[in-house]
Parts: C-alpha cells; structure tokens; sequence
C-alpha cells in the first residue's frame, strides 16, 4: 500500500517536472485548448438555450379533439390524459364555446352547432403526428385538428441543432486532439532518455506512460477553468445586455432559458480532460516503444 | 543463469545470429567477444528482452522469455542489470539521484533508496561524488555511475554492452576489474566487447561471435585476432 503510494507519488513528481520541462508549449496548448473549450461551452449555451426555446415553443403546441355528442367530455378527458403523449388535457364545453363566439360575433339565437372540445397539449411536440392518429381511433371523437406543420419544424429545428452541436463538438475536439498529440509527442522527444532507461531498468509501463497521460488532463482541466472565466465574463456583462435586445423584438420569448453555466463548466471540464488525458494516452501509446 | 537453446535471429531475411547454444553459470563472469556487426548486441538484446529470436529460446534463472508478455518485461528486466557504452545518465540529475532514479519509480522509501544508494556507490568508489552532476566526472566516473544503477536494485545478472567503448585502455581495464569484483560476489557478469587488451589481460571465459556464429566458447581464453 505504502509502494503504490509512493510510486503515485512519484508519477505526480514526474508529471510536474513533464510540465516543467515543456516551457512554453504549456501555454500555447493550454490557451489552444481554452479557445476550443470556450468556442465548445458557448456553443453548448447557445444550442441548449436555443433547444430550451424551441421546445417551449414546442411545449405551447396543442391539438383539438372534438367529441361527439353522445360521450361525456369529462370521461373523454380523463381517458386521453392517461396517454403518454398527452401533457395536459383542457375540456371546452360547447355552452362554453357557443356563449363566446356568440359574444364575439353577434350571432343570432340558433340552436347550438359546436361539438364539446378538447385542447390537448403534447409531452413532445414529436409526438403530434401519432397521438393525432390515436384520438382519430377513438370512438368519441369525432375529428382531431393538428398543427402538423409546426411541429414537424420544430422537430426540424431541434434536430439541425442538435447535429450541428454534435459537429462542432466533433470538429474541436479532432482539434483539440491533434494538438494535445503534437505537444505530448514534443514532450516524449525531450524525455526520450529518461523513458528508455526506465524502461531497460524494469520500470512499469503504467508508470511511464501515466505522467503524460496526466500531463494531458492538467491541460484540459486548467483550459477548462480559463474557458469557464471567459464564459462567466460573458454571461455578467454581455448576455444582460444581449437578452434585453432579444426581449425588446420578441417579448413573447419564454424566460428562464439559459443552460446553467455550472453545467457547461462542467462538461467543458470533464471533456477537457477526457480529450487531454485520451490524447496523451494515444500519443504515449503511439510514440513510446516499450 | 543464462541459457540459450538454437537461437536464431533474422533480419528481414538477413541472419544476424545462427543457431547459438550457450550456457553462463550463475556468478560466472565471461566475455562475449566479436568483431563490429557480429551479433553481439543482437544477443545481449535477446537476453534483456528488448529482441526476441527468430526462433529458438532464451532463459534467464529458467525462465523462458519467449513467453514473457510485455506486462512481464519490466519484472525481468528488474533481475538484470544493465550497464550501456554511452553510460545512459541524466545529465539534469546528480550522481545520487541518477542512482536513485529507478528505486524510486519502483516505491522503494527514501531511507531504503539512500542506504541502497550509498552502498552502490560505494561498491564504485564513488560515495565522495554523490553530488556532482554526470557533465562534471570522467568517462570512467560516469561508467562506475552506470555500473552503480544497474547493481543497486542487486540483481543476480549484470548485462554491460561495450562498457569501455568510450574510454581510454586504462579505465577500461579499472571498470572490467571492478565488474569482476561485482562477480565475485555472485553476480552472473557478460560483458560484450571487442577490445581485445582487456579480454586478453584478464583470462576468463571467451565466447566468441562471428558473422553471428558462435565460433569459439574458452574458458580462460583470449581474443584471438584472426576471428576478427
């Protein structure tokens, strides 16, 4: 126990003088991948708001069902709410209906022609197409009015989000990884002499490689943290000013929208690392013949 | 200790060794001698696992290596010592921490590291310059520092690969003493060489390559100059 301690030590000690030996080339890999990072987190903001948006939008889609006459609304309601697809469930009932359309255009004093309706809301705008062809098999109804095109945009929209998120995310992190390769690779070089001697000396391979591998990460994690500062420097001083603009053109943009920045820290850490530590560990793979 | 049964070793078609058989007895001290391109290295290659053979098997204490997977090297190459004609010190690293460098990769504590230091480095002669950095000693001195890393960890074979390559005739026959003193006490000691003063002045056994052959295996033998 006290070994594997001490050659973690040792592993830490060694990644320290790693770090120390490559100079200047920390900086510029760090500062590549702090600009990678950020470019990442703000795109991650900015998809995962639009998103947020878009499924708002999404979320205010809703269907009607119009009953016929013989059925009880009220039992329709509480059979349909029970679909996975269905939010939320709103009965109109044709008095209700009749009364305001006769108060909104003077009509004169016939017998009631409106159906009791249903406005149904949608768990995922997705959905819109196969919950419409569900309530068209119900017996109670009698016609099912779906905003099919809307949806199909907006399930459009979130989908040319989400794969250009995933694009962009790809395109960095290639990258990202080229450069933690190079920079490794430049490290390897100058420590040759080192390596080959452990390695004749029955040095193990974790403990060879780990230090690189570890270097790898401390570049993520540190360009991690510089691209969380300018992230969080942007979200104090520019997103008030940004989203005031925003909500003096379209002020019926649902609030409360932005991916939490804690998130995106978060994620541009654990991918720093990951991308910094994988990096490594292919390059030392690569380049060190043990 | 060491025992090779009908190696063979090619490159890219090319033998470089041919059906050698050898046996080195533990605390055995011998030479394996040869001209340059004679399949020397390639065979101390073989025996530190940095090579394997084209076919045939290599033993180290009955262990056959050919079967080593490369997770195993390393606990090998921990029961060999190594010791290199370019010496293969840090220049950054002080003639202690040189020696030190591997125990500590290995988690061996730092009041064992500095007993098992010292007494390397006193086996060498070198105890008084366990501050000095390898760009401040003689090649000689850099070659007891090389010979002091690879005893330190007391391994029972003790590999030098043309250990006086880069020194003049007297130092290299001081180093070849010393190993002889390291055998002495136990230690399996091959060293390849082609220096034929020190091969001759010391009559021990001589196994002898040529065009990777194994051409002449004498105890108390000498290098023969027709051989190379």
């Amino acid at each position: 126990m006290m070994r594997t301690l001490r050659i973690i030590r040792r592993v830490f000690i060694e990644t320290f003088l790693g770090l120390k030996a490559s100079g200047w080339s920390n900086w510029l890999v760090v500062s590549i991948l702090a600009v990678a990072l950020t470019i990442f987190g703000g795109v991650l903001q900015m998809t995962m708001s639009l998103k947020n948006l878009v499924n708002a939008w999404g979320s205010q889609i809703e269907m009607s069902a119009y009953l016929k006459d013989s059925y009880d609304p009220k039992k329709v309601a509480n059979e349909i709410s029970q679909l996975p697809e269905v939010r939320q469930v709103e009965i109109v009932p044709k008095d209700v209906a009749w009364r305001d359309m006769q108060h909104t255009f003077k009509i004169a004093v016939i017998n009631n022609p409106l159906p009791n309706t249903l406005h149904v809301k949608l768990a995922d705008p997705e959905q819109v197409e196969l919950l419409a062809t569900k309530l068209k098999l119900l017996p109670s109804v009698e016609t099912v009015r779906s905003p099919l095109k809307i949806a199909k945009k907006i399930t459009e929209v979130r989908h040319f989000l989400e794969i250009a998120g995933f694009f962009i995310t790809a395109v960095l992190t290639t990258a990202t990884l080229t450069v933690i390769g190079n920079t490794i690779n430049l490290v390897i070089k100058a420590r040759h002499r080192e390596i080959e001697i452990l390695s004749l000396m029955g040095v193990g391979h974790f403990y060879i490689k780990c230090p690189f591998v570890f270097q790898g990460a401390a570049y993520g994690a540190i360009a991690a943290v510089l691209a969380t500062l300018v992230l969080l420097g942007i979200h104090l001083y520019v997103d008030p000013y940004v989203k005031d603009q925003i909500l003096s053109l379209v002020p019926f943009m649902p609030q409360n929208l932005e991916f939490s920045l804690l998130q995106t820290a978060g994620l541009m850490c654990a991918l720093g690392v990951a991308v910094g530590a994988g990096g490594s560990l292919w390059t030392s793979g690569r380049f060190i013949k043990l | 200790m060491i025992r090779l049964q009908n190696v063979n070793k090619n490159y890219g078609g090319r033998p470089a060794l041919v059906n050698i058989n050898l046996h080195i007895a533990l605390g055995e001290f011998a030479f394996l001698v040869g001209p340059s391109g004679a399949g020397k290295s390639t065979l101390m290659r073989l025996l530190y696992r940095e090579e394997t053979p084209t076919n045939g098997n290599v033993f180290i204490g009955g262990v056959n290596l050919n079967r080593l997977h490369s997770g195993q090297i390393p606990l090998l190459r921990r029961r060999l010592g190594i010791i290199f004609q370019d010496f293969k010190l840090l220049p950054s690293q002080t003639v202690f921490n040189n020696v030190a460098y591997v125990l500590r990769a290995l988690g061996v504590d730092e009041k064992e590291v500095a007993k098992r230091v010292n007494s390397a480095l006193a086996v060498v002669n070198l105890e008084h310059k366990f501050d000095a950095y390898p760009t401040e000693l003689s090649g000689g001195e850099q070659q007891r520092v090389g010979i002091a890393r690879a005893i330190v960890n007391g391994p029972p074979v003790l590999l030098a690969d043309e250990p006086t390559g880069n020194l003049d005739p007297a130092t290299s026959l001081e180093i070849v003493q010393l190993l002889e003193r390291i055998s002495q006490r136990g230690t399996t000691v091959l060293i390849s060489t082609h220096d034929q003063p020190i091969v001759n002045a010391m009559r021990r056994r001589v196994i002898a390559l040529k065009n990777g052959e194994l051409v002449a295996d004498v105890d108390n033998g000498i290098y023969e100059l027709e051989m190379s």
